[in-house]
């Protein structure tokens, strides 16, 4: 087998994960592992979290994904019940996605937790707050005598937020925050990934000069 | 910016959350978003910041949906394909 990684251009720069392996030197320097260890607590639940950006992070998403994929497609299942195949690779993206998480953030708990989507079900993403303006939540709203039934705007949009971050709908805003990041940069890894793969396939007659390009 | 002090319901330990750990984590997030990340964090309000973010998110939500449409399509005719095997291949080694 040749050179197993031919794609990855540039080394990793991150050191808050310490589970990558491509980082040589936390094994021989002892130091750096020192310094995370005394990392300030607020920062500690950060270094938990995966480092999104990083070219192996997304070759490993790549691999993964189109080994599912090609599982998922080859299927030959009655058309009655199973979804579209855009909501399969969909919902098979974002199965993978947070399986990459490795169980560290709410979000990604929330999609390895949730059902497989069925056809009859039609599962609307887009969702407003429908609530927001019908809760009457105590102490606020008496406050402010002009706006009795709207919640601040802040929370509002906080409220919206948490419906778009999966399973976050009943976290504190502090953690709510610290998933919207986590997911932001998880996602647009997807998309990245998603992009490059679409571009290899879609083109796929020279495949020796496309295997050589960066996947990034 | 109003004092957003709010204490962890579900728990029911009551935990003070300081503004300045909510406004690093708002600056943050601020970092994240493409539209937002050259303005200074003290001109961009906390409410712009979350509303952008909603934003953001759903427009990578409707990025993912057109490239599993993409993906759908091209995978369905790759089997037969040698060369996006090949492809498909060198991705998993």
């Amino acid at each position: 087998m040749a050179s197993p990684q031919p794609i990855i251009n540039t080394p990793e720069t991150s050191t808050t994960n310490p589970q990558t392996t491509s980082l040589p030197d936390s094994d021989s320097n002892p130091n750096k592992r020192r310094k995370i260890a005394h990392a300030s607590p607020a920062h500690a639940e950060f270094l938990n979290h995966i480092n999104w950006t990083s070219q192996s992070e997304q070759q490993i998403y790549s691999a993964n994904l189109l080994r599912t994929l090609r599982q998922v497609l080859r299927r030959n299942p009655s058309p009655s019940t199973t979804p579209s195949k855009s909501r399969q690779v969909r919902y098979a993206a974002d199965r993978v996605l947070a399986a990459a998480a490795k169980g560290r953030t709410c979000w990604s708990r929330a999609i390895l937790s949730s059902p497989p989507p069925f056809n009859l079900r039609r599962l609307h993403r887009h969702k407003k707050a429908p609530d927001a303006k019908k809760k009457v939540t105590g102490l606020r709203s008496l406050r402010n005598g002009t706006e009795k039934r709207k919640l601040p705007a802040v929370q509002r949009k906080a409220r919206v937020l948490s419906l778009l971050v999966p399973g976050c709908r009943k976290v504190s805003f502090p953690n709510l925050l610290e998933e919207a990041t986590d997911y932001i940069s998880a996602l647009e890894m997807q998309v990245r990934a998603m992009t490059a793969l679409a571009e290899l396939l879609s083109g796929g007659d020279s495949p020796s000069g496309l295997a050589a390009e960066s996947l990034s | 910016m109003s004092s957003r002090r709010s204490r962890s319901r579900q728990s029911g330990v009551s935990t003070e959350i300081t503004d300045a750990q909510i406004t690093d984590l708002v600056s943050k997030l601020q970092q994240l978003i493409p539209e937002l990340r050259a303005r200074r964090s003290d001109k961009v309000s906390a409410s712009k910041v979350l509303q952008e973010t909603c934003n953001y998110i759903k427009n990578l939500h409707r990025e993912v949906d057109d490239l599993s449409d993409r993906l759908s399509e091209l995978l369905a005719n790759t089997d037969s394909n040698s060369a996006q095997a090949a492809i498909i291949r060198s991705l998993l080694m």
